[in-house]
C-alpha cells in the first residue's frame, strides 16, 4: 500500500495487537476499517463501536485540503471531522474501507494530548490510542 | 437335438450368472472389507498421534502446575497401558483409549486452575493440536463404524451372506466407546 | 467418474441432459439456417463444447486460484485451519487432504476446486478466517469438501462449459444473422428449388432457439447449483455432526456487505455464497446460484439434534414446505440416526483480535515483509520495498535495524 498524502512507503505498526499503516515520510496514519472495529470492540464503548460507516455518516467539511483517495478501492474520500474537545480533520474512504490521518493531523492529536486525555465519548478514544501509539513520533 | 443345444445354452446361462454373482458379491465384500481395514488404519494414525502429543502436553502443564502429581501419573499411565494395547483389538484398545480420555480429561481440567498456563504460547499450540487429535479420533471413528455397518450389512443380509459363509468373511467389530467419560471428547477451554 | 453423481443425483442429471438438449438442438437449427446444414452445425456445436471441456478440465483450477491470487499454506502456516481440513477429510473419507488456499481479501468466502478428490483445493478469504470460530470454520470447510465429494467441481465445471457454449454460439449466431450471413444462406436454399416454407420455419425455429436457449440454459444451470448446495450443506452437517457450526458461519457470512474483489461470474456455485448476491432479492430466486442463506439458516437449524442427511431433507421439508426432498432417496436407505454433538468449548480458539493478527502475520510473511520488534513492545513491519537498514518506532523513538530480507524484486 502506497500513502494516500505523499506516496511515500508505508509501514505496518503493531501496538496492543492492533495494526496501523503509517507513512514514514509523512507521518500520516491509515486506520484500517477491520483494525477500528477490533480497537472499539475491545475498548468496549459505550453506545456500541465506532465504525467507518458512522464516520462516513458525519456532515462534509468544505476545506482546502486536496482530497485523497482511498489506498485499497482508490475512490476519493470524504473529509469530516472527529473529536468533540478537539477537533480532528480526517478522510473517510465512502466505501468503508478505513480512515485517514494526515501526518499533520496526527501532530495536532499530539499536541493537544500532551498529557490529558481526549474526550471520553467513543471517537475520543480512539484519537486517544492514536496519540498513544504515535507517542514520540518521526 | 435342438432341445438338447437349448437345454445346455439354459444350463450355461444360469451357471454363467451363477459364477457372476459369486464374482460380484466376492468382490464386493473383498472391497468393503479393506475400506473396514483403512478405516482403522486412520484410527490407529491418530491413536499413535495422541500418544505421542501427552508426554509433551504432562511436561508443560508441570511447569506450571507442580503439585498436581497424581493426575499427572494417572494420565502417563493411562498412556502407556494404551499404549501396550495398540493390536491388541478392536475391543480392549477401545476400553484402554477410554480409560486414556478420562485421566485426560482431568488433566485439562486441572489446567483450569493455572491462567499462566493457558496463556502460554506452547501450550496454545499444544492444545490445538491436542483438539484436532481428539476431532479426528472421533471422526476416523465415525467412519471406520459406518465401514463398518456397511460391510456388516453384506455380510448378513441375502444373498451376499451366501458368499460370505462360503469363503469366511467374519464381521467387523465396532469400535465402542467403553468408558463414560470419552462420551465428550474433552474439550480444552482456556478463556 | 459419473457414478457417484448419478447413483445419487438422478434429477441433476435429466437437468444437464436437458441443457445438453439445447445446445445439440441449437447447433442443429443454427446451421440450418445459416449453412444449410443442420449436420454441420451440430459438428460445430460439440466441437466448440469440446475444446472448451478441455481447457477447463486441465486448467480451470489453477485458472480460478491464480485469477483469486490465492496463495498455497502449509500446516506450519496455519495449524489450525489445516488440522479443521484435515479433519474433514477423516470424516468425509476422502483419499487426500486437499490443497489449502488463502485469498487476501476482507470479503467473507470460500469455495473448492479441482476435478477429482485426489487433485482439489479449497480455498477461503482472509477476511472469513479472522472471523469465524473452530466451529464455523470446520462448518465451512466440510461444505466445502462436501464438494470436492459429491463431485460438484467437476459437475458445475461441465455445466458451466456447457452454458458457455450456448451463450457464445447464440452470440455468433445472432451476429450472423444480423450481418448478413442469413440471406446468403437463405437465398441458397430457395435457389435450390422448393423447400420455402421449411426454409422459414427452420429460421423462425432457430431466432426462437436463439432466445430462448441461453436463458433456459441459464435457468437449469441455477437450478442444478442450488440442488447442489443444498447436498453440500447437509453432507457438511453429516460430517461435523453439528450443523449449528455451518448454519452460525453462514449467518455471519451473510451478514457481511463486502465484495469479493477477485470474484468470477462462471465460477459462482463453487463459493459458500454467492459472491455476486443483491441485497433484498426475493427469497426463491430462480436466477441465483445459491439458495437464499436464511433457508439454509433455518434447515440447519430445524434439524433437531439430528446430523444425519435423514435430519436434513426432514428439515428442508418443514422449512421449504416442498413436497419433494433434497436429498436422494438413495442416500437415506439404510442410514442410521446421527445425533448431533455438542460445541467446543467456545473458547477452543483464540478471541478474535488474535485471530485477526495470526491471519494478517500470514499475509505479511508472504509479502515479503520484514519484522522489527521493538524493545517497548510495539512491532514494526516493514515492506520489502522500504530503503534504509534501520527504522525509528514511533511509539518509544528507539532506533531499530531491520533484519535482513529476502532481495526485493522491486
Amino acid at each position: 500500500m502506497d500513502c494516500p498524502a505523499c506516496k511515500g512507503v508505508v509501514v505496518v505498526v503493531e501496538y496492543q495487537r492492533i495494526e496501523l499503516d503509517y507513512c514514514t515520510k509523512c507521518y500520516g496514519v491509515w486506520f484500517d476499517a477491520g483494525e477500528l472495529a477490533l480497537l472499539t470492540e475491545r475498548l468496549g464503548l459505550e453506545g456500541g463501536s465506532l465504525t467507518v460507516s458512522e464516520i462516513v455518516a458525519l456532515p462534509e467539511k468544505r476545506v482546502a485540503e486536496k482530497a485523497r483517495r482511498c489506498p485499497i478501492c482508490r475512490k476519493k474520500m470524504k473529509k469530516v471531522t472527529i473529536g468533540s474537545a478537539s477537533e480532528v480533520l480526517i478522510d473517510v474512504c465512502t466505501r468503508g474501507h478505513g480512515v485517514w490521518f494526515d501526518g499533520g493531523e496526527v501532530g495536532q492529536v499530539l499536541g493537544q494530548l500532551k498529557d490529558k486525555h481526549a474526550a471520553a465519548d467513543k471517537q475520543g478514544r480512539v484519537i486517544d490510542f492514536l496519540g498513544e501509539v504515535f507517542h514520540v513520533r518521526g | 437335438m435342438s432341445v438338447g443345444i437349448i437345454v445346455l445354452i439354459v444350463v450355461l446361462v444360469v451357471l454363467f450368472l451363477f459364477l457372476g454373482f459369486i464374482w460380484m458379491s466376492y468382490n464386493g465384500l473383498v472391497r468393503l472389507r479393506n475400506q473396514v481395514k483403512n478405516a482403522w488404519a486412520q484410527i490407529d494414525v491418530q491413536l499413535k498421534r495422541r500418544h505421542d502429543l501427552i508426554p509433551n502436553l504432562v511436561e508443560t502443564v508441570k511447569g506450571y502446575a507442580k503439585y498436581e502429581r497424581e493426575t499427572f501419573e494417572a494420565v502417563t499411565n493411562a498412556r502407556n497401558l494404551a499404549q501396550k494395547a495398540v493390536g491388541t483389538g478392536v475391543g480392549s484398545q477401545a476400553k484402554a483409549e477410554g480409560e486414556l480420555s478420562g485421566a485426560l480429561s482431568r488433566l485439562l481440567a486441572v489446567v483450569e486452575k493455572y491462567p499462566d498456563l493457558k496463556a502460554n504460547t506452547n501450550y496454545l499450540a499444544l492444545q490445538e493440536e491436542l483438539t484436532s487429535t481428539e476431532n479426528k479420533i472421533s471422526f476416523s471413528r465415525q467412519h471406520y463404524n459406518d465401514s463398518v455397518l456397511t460391510y456388516n450389512n453384506k455380510t448378513q443380509m441375502v444373498p451376499s451372506n451366501i458368499i460370505a459363509g462360503m469363503f469366511g468373511f467374519k464381521t467387523g467389530e465396532f469400535f465402542e466407546v467403553t468408558v463414560a467419560a470419552e462420551k465428550e471428547v474433552p474439550k480444552v477451554s482456556f478463556t | 467418474m459419473w457414478e457417484q453423481i448419478r447413483s445419487n443425483q438422478t434429477r441433476t442429471l435429466i437437468l444437464v441432459a436437458a441443457m445438453g438438449l439445447l445446445l445439440l438442438l441449437l447447433g442443429y437449427f443454427l446451421g440450418e439456417a445459416l449453412f444449410g446444414s443442420g449436420i454441420g452445425g451440430l459438428v460445430v456445436a460439440i466441437l466448440i463444447w469440446v475444446i472448451m471441456n478441455l481447457f477447463a478440465y486441465f486448467q480451470g483450477d489453477s485458472l480460478i486460484l491464480s485469477i483469486s491470487r490465492a496463495r498455497k499454506i502449509s500446516r506450519d502456516d496455519h495449524p489450525r485451519l489445516y488440522n479443521i481440513v484435515e479433519e474433514m477429510k477423516i470424516a468425509s473419507g476422502l483419499e487426500k487432504v486437499p490443497d489449502i488456499y488463502i485469498i487476501d481479501d476482507p470479503s467473507l468466502n470460500a469455495f473448492a476446486v479441482g476435478r477429482d478428490p485426489s487433485r482439489a483445493s479449497v480455498a477461503i478469504t482472509s477476511g472469513l478466517l479472522e472471523r469465524l470460530n473452530r466451529d464455523e470454520l470446520q462448518g465451512v470447510m466440510a461444505h466445502e469438501i462436501s464438494h470436492i465429494k459429491n463431485r460438484d467441481v467437476l459437475l458445475m465445471t461441465f455445466c458451466s462449459v456447457l452454458l458457455g457454449t450456448i451463450v457464445l454460439l447464440a452470440w455468433f449466431a445472432a451476429r450472423m444473422m444480423l450481418f448478413g450471413g442469413m440471406r446468403g444462406g437463405g437465398s441458397r436454399r430457395s435457389s435450390g428449388g422448393g423447400g420455402g416454407y421449411a426454409t422459414l420455419i427452420i429460421i423462425a425455429v432457430a431466432i426462437v432457439l436463439l432466445i430462448v436457449a441461453p436463458i433456459a440454459a441459464q435457468l437449469i444451470y441455477y437450478a442444478i447449483s442450488r440442488r447442489r448446495e443444498y447436498l453440500a450443506d447437509a453432507s457438511g452437517a453429516l460430517y461435523t455432526r453439528y450443523p449449528e457450526g455451518l448454519a452460525s458461519a453462514l449467518e455471519k457470512i451473510a451478514g457481511s456487505t463486502q465484495e469479493l474483489k477477485t470474484a468470477n461470474k462462471a465460477f459462482a456455485p463453487m463459493y459458500i455464497i454467492n459472491p455476486f448476491r443483491d441485497k433484498g432479492r426475493a427469497a426463491s430466486d430462480l436466477t441465483s446460484t445459491h439458495p437464499p442463506v436464511s433457508e439454509r439458516v433455518r434447515i440447519l437449524r430445524s434439524m433437531a439434534g439430528g446430523a444425519s442427511l435423514a435430519a436434513y431433507d426432514k428439515a428442508y421439508h418443514e422449512v421449504s414446505r416442498s413436497g419433494k426432498g433434497v436429498i436422494p432417496s438413495s442416500a437415506l436407505v439404510g442410514a442410521a440416526a446421527v445425533a448431533a454433538r455438542k460445541p467446543e468449548a467456545a473458547e477452543a480458539v483464540p478471541e478474535k483480535v488474535e485471530r485477526v493478527r495470526e491471519t494478517s502475520d500470514l499475509l505479511w510473511k508472504y509479502s515479503d515483509y520484514g519484522l522489527v520488534n521493538c524493545e517497548c513492545g510495539t512491532k514494526l513491519r516493514v515492506p520489502p520495498k522500504f530503503r534504509g537498514d534501520s527504522i525509528r518506532c514511533p511509539h518509544c523513538g528507539r532506533t531499530n535495524t531491520i533484519p535482513a530480507r529476502r532481495k526485493s524484486t522491486g
